[in-house]
């Protein structure tokens, strides 16, 4: 999903970079005076843990690949303002220091994987628990569809960023379903390993969730 | 998992699992990658369409594709990801411990 420089004409990559430093300058106003060592310890754990689970690519044969995108995870661990942290710190990371994921696409990049999939990860999760049981059943589900859902949107908007560029030939109706589509296939494996996170932490270390105290 | 106030070192188990992931990751990233010929969706769709890839002829790193100069892919894949979390854990620690001394 990490647009690479050369994809995105001036207006998407400026809208782009626009949504990503307003979101950005808005989340730092909300956790300013208000992080402590402990948030700060479990974020640059979590990034890190992001950042080296993303390095374990599963190709799959016919050329392309499977790997963890992370953002629902820490949108159900961190809530949207400290998810967001943890995954512009990865993608930081990524872009500036390997190269992965363009620097004219990071506000794309960011808006993606920082923004959308956190929190939709976030939203989905905390709506279903609402809705539904707070029982190891309804709270498994719920991470699943936190997952697959924040892969899913996430992929569709970056369909829409390439297809809303001029300098890909193919239109937004073309490649929204195209991105949509293979990432409903791929958030399979990513509601998984979702599910399962929150199932591991549920059991061992129910304070990692967020419940909305730590920011 | 990690306790409340031992910092970043108090998460050992994950520390420990990132420790695993890094260990093991050449063998997807390079060596089941290579296999099956593998690159990034967006990377062939570009290529179907003519489009330009600029990130070669743009790069300001030398850890380009998560490569080292110098060091076969397998090794320089394990020492990029040592380098990426070294990059995370350190700014983590600088942060905590300018924040530990704000709050003292």
């Amino acid at each position: 999903m990490h647009i690479p420089d050369g994809y995105l004409d001036i207006a998407t990559a400026a809208t782009t970079y626009a949504i990503f430093m307003i979101y950005g300058g808005y989340v730092l106003r909300k956790v300013k005076g208000k992080l402590t060592s402990e948030n700060i310890s479990l974020i640059s754990v979590l990034a890190a843990g992001i950042f080296a689970s993303q390095m374990l690519n599963w190709p799959i044969p016919g050329g392309t690949s499977l790997h963890f995108v992370g953002g629902g995870l820490v949108g159900i661990m961190l809530g949207p303002w400290l998810g967001f942290l943890v995954m512009t710190i990865v993608l930081l990371v990524q872009c500036l220091v390997f190269h992965d994921g363009g620097i004219t696409a990071l506000g794309a990049n960011a808006t993606n994987m920082a923004i959308i999939d956190v929190v939709v990860g976030y939203l989905i999760y905390r709506s279903l628990i609402k809705v539904f049981d707070v029982k190891r059943t309804g709270q498994t589900a719920a991470a699943f569809f936190a997952g697959w859902l924040g892969t899913v949107i996430s992929g569709a908007a970056c369909g829409l960023e390439i297809g809303y560029s001029h300098l890909f030939p193919y239109g937004f109706t073309i490649t929204v379903p195209v991105m949509a589509g293979w990432h409903a296939v791929l958030g399979i494996i990513e509601g998984f390993i979702t599910a399962l996170v929150v199932i591991y932490l549920t059991n061992r270390a129910p304070h990692l969730i967020y419940s909305g105290r730590r920011d | 998992m990690g306790s409340s106030n031992g910092g970043i070192l108090s998460y050992k188990r994950v520390l420990i699992l990132i420790l695993f992931l890094i260990l093991v990751s050449p063998i997807f990233g390079v060596f089941l990658a290579d296999m099956i010929g593998y690159h990034e969706p967006l990377d062939v769709a570009a290529e179907i369409l003519g489009l330009k890839d600029l990130t070669e002829k743009s790069n300001w790193t030398p850890f380009i594709g998560y490569t080292v100069p110098g060091l076969p892919l397998e090794i320089g894949y394990v020492v990029a990801g040592f380098i990426g979390v070294g990059i995370i854990l350190g700014v983590g620690f600088i942060a905590d411990r300018f924040i530990k001394r704000r709050h003292n």
